[in-house]
Formats: C-alpha cells, sequence, structure tokens
C-alpha cells in the first residue's frame, strides 16, 4: 500500500511539475519577445529569437498537457456522459480514456522516432537559429509521454474504482473562448 | 497509383503552375498509373518539412526551395552566393555545374534529383533612393536566413526576420524598410504601398527544386522512369521561360505601381560586388570541396 | 460520389469520438489516423508527428499564450468594480440605463482581453449584483450580458481570430484591425436593442438613478484611465507599427502586470494563478489546433476539401448563397462544438470553397467571428451559457432564452457585413506607415 501511495505522490508530482516547467516556457516567450523588441529598438540583432520562441511555444503547450488534463481545462463534450448512468457511465469514461491513452502513447512513440531520426540525421534548424532540432523537439516527446502516463493513470483508475480523478474545472475550460 | 506532391507555394505561382503541367504530363504519360496530385499552398507539408517528408516517404515526390536547406550542407546555398551568377544564363550554367555534386548529395539522403527551376533575379528594395552601400547605413532590413542576415551585416543594415505572411505588415509599419527578392515578391505583395524603389541588381536567382524518394524511384520500371525524365525536362524548359516571362511582367507591375524600378548605380554596384566576393569567400569555406568543385566547374565554362 | 462516402466516414468517427466524450484535440487525431490508414499508404505515425511539430512550434502561435496570460492576469484584478464605478454616471441617462454598462463595459474589457467567457466572468461580477438592485428586468440583465460579452473574440485581441490567422496563414495583426468596427457596430446595434425595450416594455421600471454633476462623473471616469490606457498602448503599438500582434501581447502581459501591481492585487498568488492558468488554457488549445493539423493533413490526403471545393464550384452557389449555406451550418455546427474547435475543424475544407468563391479571407474571419460569437449563446454546449449558469444559479433555459434577442442581432450582424463588406476590410487595408515612413 504505501509503494502505491508513493506512486500517487510521485505521479501527482510529475503532473504538476511539468506544468510549471511549461509555464517557465511561457515566460520565456515572454522574455524573447521583449529581448527581441529592446533589440530592434536599440539597433542590436537578435537572430533566431523567432525560431525560439516557436520552440518556447512548443514546450509550453507539450509539458502542460498534462496538467492541464489533471485540471479539467481540456475541452470534451460532455452531453452524454453527464445524461447516461452512472455504470454506463464508467463504459463510456473507460472507452474515452482507453482512447486518449492510446492515441497519446502512439504519439509519444512516433515523437520518439522522429527526434531520434534529427539526432541521427543531425537535422538542423532551417532558420537562422540554424540549432540541431532534436533539443527543442524532446519536449514533444517528455509532453506526449507524461501526457501518456497521465491518461492510463486516469484509465486504470476508472477501471479500478469507478470515477476518474480529473478535478472538472469550467472556468478554466472557458477561458479559451 | 496516387502520388501527393507536396508544394510550399502558392497555385498560381508559376513553379506551382509548372509542377502541375509536371504532374498531369506524369499521368497521360504513363497512361494513368501514376496519377500526380499536386498540394499547393503548403496544404500538405509546410515549406521547411517537405524535404524530410519526402526522404522518410511519407511523400513520394515533392517541391522545395534548394537554399532552404543551407544550414545542414552550405552546397545547398550554392544558388544563393551573392553576384556569383547574376543572370538566367548564368543561372542556368552554375546549375549544370553544381547538378552532379547535388545528386551525389541528395542521393545520400534517400533522394533524386529530378529538375530545378529558378525563381527571378533577387533585387534591393527601398524607402528610398540609394547610390552607395554608405546610404544604406542603419537601414532595417528584412532577413529570411543566415545568408540575408550576413549580407545586411556586410552592408551595415540591421537585419529582422520577418516571416513571408508578415511582409506587407511589417513594411507599412516600419518594422522593416528594406528587402532582397524578387520582383515577383514585392508584385504579390503589393509592397509598392509602402515602398519606392527597386534596384535590379540581380544578386542570384535562387532555384526550387523538385525531388523524389529513392525507394519509389528505384521501384518504377524504366518505361515508368523515362517518363518521369522526359517530363521533368520539359518541366524544367517551360518553368524556366516563365521566370523569364514573369520576371519582365512583375517589374512593369511594380512600375505600375508607382515604385522606381531600374539597375543599380555603378558605385553601388561596384561596392555590392565587393561584398558579394567575401561572401563567395566565406561559402567556399563552409562548402568545402564539393563548393570548391562547383565553382571551378562554373568558371571553366566562362 | 466516392467523396459523399469518405465524407460520412469521417463525419461518423468524427461524431462517435467527440460524442462519447473523447478530448476534442485527441479526437482529432483518432479520426485523422483512421482517415489516413484507410486511404493512403505512407507512413501515419511519421506523417502525424511531423505535421503536429510544425503547427505546435509556431511563431505566430505565440500571440496566444501571452494575450490569454494578459487577460487572466486583469480577470483576477479590481478591473470589474473600477469599471463599473467609471461607467455607470455616464450610462445613466441612456435609454435602457444601466443595462448599458453591460455592453460598454464588455466592449472595453474585449479590448484587453481575448475570451468571451473571461469577459462575461469580469464584467459581470460587479453589474449583475448592482443592476438587480436596481430592479432591471432579469432576463434584460443575464440576456445583454450573455450576449454582449461574445464581444471579447471579435474585438482584438482575439483568441478566435489568432487561430483563424494560424489555420489560414494570415496576418493576425490585419485580422485584428478587422474586427473593430464590426465589434463597435455589433455593440452598438446591442445597445439601440435595449434603449428600444426600454421604450416599449411594461416590465422596465428600474430605480431612478441619482443624477450626477458632469465634474462628478469624469472624477468617477478615473477608475477607467488604467484599462484605457492599456488598451491604447496594446491597439496603439500594432496600429502605429511599434509592434507586432505578438509583441503587443508582450506590452499586454507587462501592462496588466503593472495595473494590478498598481492596485495592490499583485502577489504571488495572484501572479502564479494567472501564470499557471494561462499556461494550461494555451495547452488546451495548442492539443486542439494539433489535433486539427494532423486531421486537415490527412483529408488533404484524401482529396476531400478539392472535392467539396470542385463540388461547390459546379453547383453554381453565388457567394451570398454559399455564405447563407455555411451560416445555417455554423450555426448548427455551434450548438454542438466550442468554437476553437468548429474553426479549426472547418477551415480545412471550407477555405478552398471561399477562396473558390472569391471571398476575402480576412472578411471571412470576421465572418467566422461572428457565427462562432453565437456559438457561445446556443445550447446545448454554449461556454457563456455555462459561466452563466455558474455564476447566477439559473436555469440553463432561462439563460438561453434571454440572450435570443442578442442571438438574433448577431444574425443581423452578418447581412450587416455583407452589404457593408468596409466594415471589417477599411482598418486592414488602411493601417498607418509607421514613423519609419
Ligand atoms: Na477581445
Ligand atoms: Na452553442
Amino acid at each position: 500500500m504505501a509503494a502505491l501511495r508513493q506512486l500517487r505522490t510521485g505521479l501527482d508530482f510529475l503532473y504538476r511539475a511539468s506544468g510549471v516547467l511549461g509555464a517557465i516556457f511561457l515566460i520565456a516567450i515572454l522574455l524573447l519577445i521583449v529581448v527581441q523588441m529592446l533589440a530592434r529598438w536599440t539597433g542590436e540583432v537578435f537572430p533566431g529569437a523567432p525560431d525560439y520562441a516557436g520552440y518556447c511555444m512548443a514546450a509550453a503547450s507539450f509539458f502542460a498537457f498534462a496538467n492541464a488534463l489533471h485540471r479539467g481545462a481540456h475541452i470534451r463534450v460532455s452531453i452524454v456522459l453527464n445524461a447516461v448512468s452512472k455504470p454506463v457511465r464508467r463504459i463510456l469514461e473507460i472507452w474515452c480514456f482507453g482512447i486518449g491513452a492510446a492515441t497519446a502513447w502512439y504519439l509519444s512513440y512516433y515523437a520518439y522516432r522522429f527526434v531520434y531520426w534529427s539526432w541521427k540525421f543531425n537535422e538542423v534548424s532551417q532558420g537562422q537559429d540554424a540549432s540541431p532540432l532534436w533539443i527543442p523537439q524532446s519536449s514533444m516527446v517528455i509532453g506526449s509521454v507524461v501526457l501518456a502516463i497521465a491518461l492510463t493513470d486516469h484509465l486504470i483508475h476508472v477501471i479500478v474504482s469507478g470515477d476518474h480523478r480529473i478535478e472538472s474545472d469550467l472556468v478554466e475550460q472557458s477561458h479559451g473562448e | 497509383e496516387k502520388w501527393d506532391m507536396p508544394l510550399a507555394y502558392s497555385a498560381t505561382n508559376f513553379h506551382s503552375a509548372t509542377a502541375a503541367e509536371f504532374a498531369k504530363c506524369i499521368t497521360t504519360g504513363t497512361g494513368g498509373a501514376i496519377e500526380v496530385v499536386t498540394h499547393p499552398s503548403g496544404s500538405l507539408f509546410k515549406g521547411a518539412d517537405i524535404k524530410r517528408a519526402i526522404q522518410t516517404g511519407q511523400a513520394p515526390i515533392g517541391e522545395r526551395l534548394l537554399s532552404g536547406h543551407q544550414n545542414e550542407n552550405a552546397v545547398f546555398g550554392v544558388d544563393s552566393v551573392p553576384f556569383l551568377a547574376t543572370s538566367f544564363d548564368d543561372a542556368s550554367k552554375l546549375w549544370k555545374a553544381a547538378k552532379p555534386t547535388m545528386e551525389k548529395i541528395l542521393d545520400e539522403q534517400n533522394l533524386v534529383l529530378l529538375y530545378s527551376v529558378p525563381w527571378p533575379p533577387q533585387g534591393l528594395y527601398f524607402k528610398q533612393e540609394v547610390n552607395s552601400v554608405d546610404d544604406m547605413e542603419g537601414i532595417k532590413f528584412r532577413s529570411y536566413n543566415n545568408a540575408t542576415a550576413r549580407l545586411a551585416e556586410l552592408t551595415g543594415m540591421l537585419p529582422v526576420q520577418i516571416e513571408a505572411a508578415e511582409i506587407s505588415q511589417a513594411f507599412a509599419t516600419g518594422v522593416a524598410d528594406s528587402m532582397i527578392s524578387s520582383g515577383a515578391t514585392g508584385y504579390d505583395r503589393k509592397v509598392w504601398e509602402s515602398l519606392t524603389h527597386f534596384y535590379e541588381v540581380d544578386a542570384w536567382l535562387p532555384r526550387n527544386y523538385i525531388m523524389i524518394n529513392k525507394d519509389v524511384w528505384g521501384g518504377l520500371d524504366e518505361a515508368s522512369q523515362n517518363v518521369i525524365k522526359g517530363c521533368a525536362e520539359l518541366a524544367e524548359y517551360a518553368g524556366t521561360w516563365r521566370a523569364v516571362e514573369y520576371t519582365q511582367f512583375t517589374l512593369n507591375g511594380l512600375r505600375a505601381g508607382g515604385m522606381t524600378v531600374g539597375p543599380a548605380g555603378d558605385q553601388l554596384k561596384g561596392q555590392l560586388q565587393e561584398v558579394g566576393e567575401v561572401m563567395a569567400t566565406e561559402w567556399l569555406e563552409n562548402a568545402g570541396d564539393d563548393g570548391k568543385a562547383i565553382l571551378d566547374a562554373y568558371k571553366a565554362m566562362e | 460520389m466516392e467523396n459523399i462516402s469518405v465524407i460520412f466516414l469521417f463525419l461518423f468517427i468524427l461524431f462517435l469520438l467527440l460524442g462519447t466524450g473523447v478530448w476534442v484535440g485527441l479526437a482529432l487525431m483518432g479520426v485523422a489516423w483512421v482517415g489516413m490508414e484507410l486511404f493512403t499508404s505512407r507512413p501515419v505515425g511519421d506523417v502525424m508527428v511531423t505535421t503536429i511539430w510544425s503547427a505546435s512550434s509556431s511563431w505566430t502561435l505565440t500571440a496566444l499564450p501571452l494575450f490569454i496570460w494578459m487577460g487572466e492576469i486583469l480577470y483576477r484584478t479590481r478591473l470589474s468594480e473600477d469599471m463599473f464605478r467609471g461607467l455607470a454616471p455616464w450610462m445613466a441617462r441612456l435609454p435602457g440605463g444601466l443595462v448599458h454598462t453591460n455592453i460598454v463595459g464588455c466592449t472595453v474589457f474585449a479590448a484587453v482581453s481575448g475570451s468571451s467567457a473571461a469577459t462575461l466572468t469580469t464584467v459581470g461580477k460587479m453589474s449583475i449584483p448592482e443592476l438587480r438592485k436596481r430592479k432591471y428586468p432579469e432576463t434584460m440583465v443575464i440576456g445583454t450580458l450573455t450576449g454582449a460579452a461574445t464581444l471579447g473574440l471579435m474585438i482584438p485581441p482575439s483568441l478566435t481570430l489568432i487561430v483563424y490567422g494560424v489555420t489560414i496563414n494570415e496576418s493576425i495583426t490585419k485580422l485584428f484591425f478587422a474586427g473593430i468596427l464590426p465589434g463597435l457596430v455589433l455593440a452598438l446595434m446591442f445597445m439601440t436593442y435595449v434603449a428600444i425595450y426600454s421604450k416599449v416594455s411594461s416590465k422596465w421600471q428600474p430605480n431612478e438613478e441619482p443624477r450626477l454633476s458632469f465634474a462628478q462623473k469624469v472624477k468617477n471616469s478615473r477608475f477607467l484611465l488604467p484599462v484605457i490606457a492599456l488598451i491604447v498602448v496594446v491597439i496603439g503599438s500594432m496600429y502605429l507599427g511599434y509592434a507586432t500582434a505578438t509583441e503587443a501581447a508582450a506590452f499586454g502581459v507587462i501592462g496588466g502586470l503593472v495595473l494590478a501591481a498598481s492596485q495592490g492585487s499583485l502577489n504571488w498568488q495572484t501572479f502564479s494563478a494567472s501564470l499557471m492558468g494561462a499556461t494550461r488554457t494555451s495547452a488546451m488549445i495548442a492539443l486542439i489546433l494539433a489535433g486539427a493539423a494532423f486531421l486537415s493533413l490527412s483529408m488533404g490526403f484524401t482529396g476531400l476539401p478539392r472535392g467539396l471545393a470542385n463540388l461547390i464550384a459546379e453547383l453554381e452557389l453565388s457567394r451570398f448563397e454559399l455564405l447563407m449555406v455555411l451560416l445555417v451550418f455554423y450555426i448548427i455546427l455551434g450548438c454542438f462544438l466550442d468554437g476553437i474547435s468548429s474553426v479549426v475543424l472547418t477551415m480545412a475544407v471550407v477555405e478552398p470553397m471561399i477562396v473558390q468563391a472569391g471571398i476575402d479571407l480576412i472578411w471571412f474571419g470576421i465572418f467566422i467571428v461572428v457565427v462562432v460569437e453565437m456559438a457561445q449563446i446556443t445550447p446545448p454546449i454554449g461556454f457563456n451559457l455555462f459561466v452563466m449558469q455558474g455564476m447566477t444559479n439559473h436555469e440553463m433555459n432561462f439563460i438561453a432564452k434571454s440572450a435570443i434577442p442578442m442571438f438574433l442581432i448577431m444574425v443581423l450582424m452578418v447581412f450587416v457585413l455583407i452589404v457593408f463588406p468596409d466594415l471589417a476590410t477599411y482598418l486592414p487595408e488602411n493601417l498607418r506607415p509607421g514613423p519609419g515612413g
């Protein structure tokens, strides 16, 4: 039991930590944009700033996927889910988390292959940053894996205890609209 | 069999039009055995993704800007060395000189080169009259890769990186005041709303190239390969002809838009040539033996 | 006819996944995967990742999290109280009275927030209790607020327009400026409705407002100054060419932080809450965009969008007829789907059609925004209805019914846009040249 509890704490920490990492990349976007503007006004040059901002955008998104899931920020259509009886809902939730987890693991696997080949072929950015692409692309692998773990975690939870552990937060969801 | 062919530029662009005819030629020539469907405007894969997509078999065939890959290997930037080949004839010679090396490099990357068509020559756009490099001091210059950024640096301008979609906006709002591009780009983006001068310095003629996945190519019978080769030759000829025609058309368009269009003055031309020599030397350092082989072959043709 | 079966297959799997509650972004990936597996011999996994990486690491997209963050910061400040106090004295004498604070408040907040729901909560927090105290008819209080909050999507900054711009590769700055005039016209139409209603309805018996002198009104308006300053900085910097949309968003974030600090509402708790909220919301949209990018690629491989565009061309629909078809289509879609999903989901197919019909893509962005605004207030899925339900505990039916007039005004707005297309296209075509020239 203690081991399970530890696993639980560990996983929850993982989702939170990767969300915080995503937030740090959001701050990085802000800083990059500001520095680029300052550079332009003062006649300096900051080559590749838009490319770096793009990488930070991807990192901010991928790292935060699991955290967003855990906090109920990802949009889903829940009319049917809310309308059916509890046992049916459980089956539906298993289906949803099953499909979600399968998709996320599939994405993780191919993202890993993608980055592996970028590294192997020594693929470099075509922009002015000319950075080796496997470095920024790693955020996609890590983020997808954490999302896949989170979806699997919830899937197991639905199967075992009948409900997932997502804190549904309408305010969070609605702010995208 | 259906081949999806990703193209980065819009359907009305002459490169895309050439590719569409090339596609039709293959479909007809193989009696419909291979149906090539073009996907312009980056609607299938974005420009930067097309080469890798074909290398890895995500698409069998496609088109990409050659110099887009010069970060990966400087040789891909041979068409964009400023003031090395400054006319359609020279650009064709340079391409002939580069072709064997290019085919070899692409072959190592699981690609087969089919044909290549140049863009109209690159000229300088400004918001003011410019007669010498001194006049360019401090002007905000739109750069889109390391070579154009270096060009800005060598002429004392400030490179600002601006995505293609934001070009008109950047000029309208003064984020940039100058760029190097073909008359076609300026015409498409209606830059006369904010820019005033176009100098036909014919700095270089960038090229697009069409490539096919080597495994796909190897899997074809000889007859189909010959059909495709024939279509490619035809397309290269037709595309180059279109580029020449289009150059004149867009320059007239810029004039009609109210821009001052003409060749650069002798002083400016001379200074730019010097810049070009510096950049050619730098390019050779990066491009190594392959680069030297191409330049030697090119010089031997003159 | 092959097209028809492909369409039905896509639609069936899509509705199956979406309807059973699979997260939108993942559902789109699932549909795209099935489509590719069935219709091409290409390596699906590799294609998927290529597309998703390219869509997720786009520079243009960076305006999105920054504008969300700006809105999140302001949402946590004292802005709503200040806005009501500043606006109320000016609205009190208009026919329709303080109900106008709902609309004008939404218009003002819309100019600093890209979200309709955040606009609704910020303005509603203060105006609902105050309006109830003064005995304004509840349907008017609720209806106007639910409807006017959707201006958050049209008046820049706008998350919908960023997503649209990224999807069709158009300038976000241009789209933003396209939204300004239609947004203001729509606000005026809402206000006109309120004024007429107040004159003809027998239920309209609010308490009299005390008269304030002009000097007092001006004095109260000082509360509005910080937010107006922020609007001027964000929109002005874009208009005068000092900043791109992304850079203006960075101004907005910094300005929002300064504003919050000057009010004393900036502390570690609000800072981290706004940051984490923005991170999650932007991740949510990014997942949908990633899924949509893959779906649009998958449909490209099947040739469906082109087929449909050709079909439309053969039908020889006039522009007006095409727009009417799309209007009805989007209204129905909007009943079930959130705005961002319906935009990204349909653009792969719709873009070739409207290009074919010669419709301006910037103008169409505003058309899309109006229909997405309607989607916010139509049941059963309408985020403004949900948020309003959470705020007031009214039945969803009641809220939806009170918003019907607003819905009809938005339909009218579509026709206004068709008759006066310049409303959307004039500003983006006439952006002022910057100080550089
Ligand atoms: Na807004
Ligand atoms: Na709706």
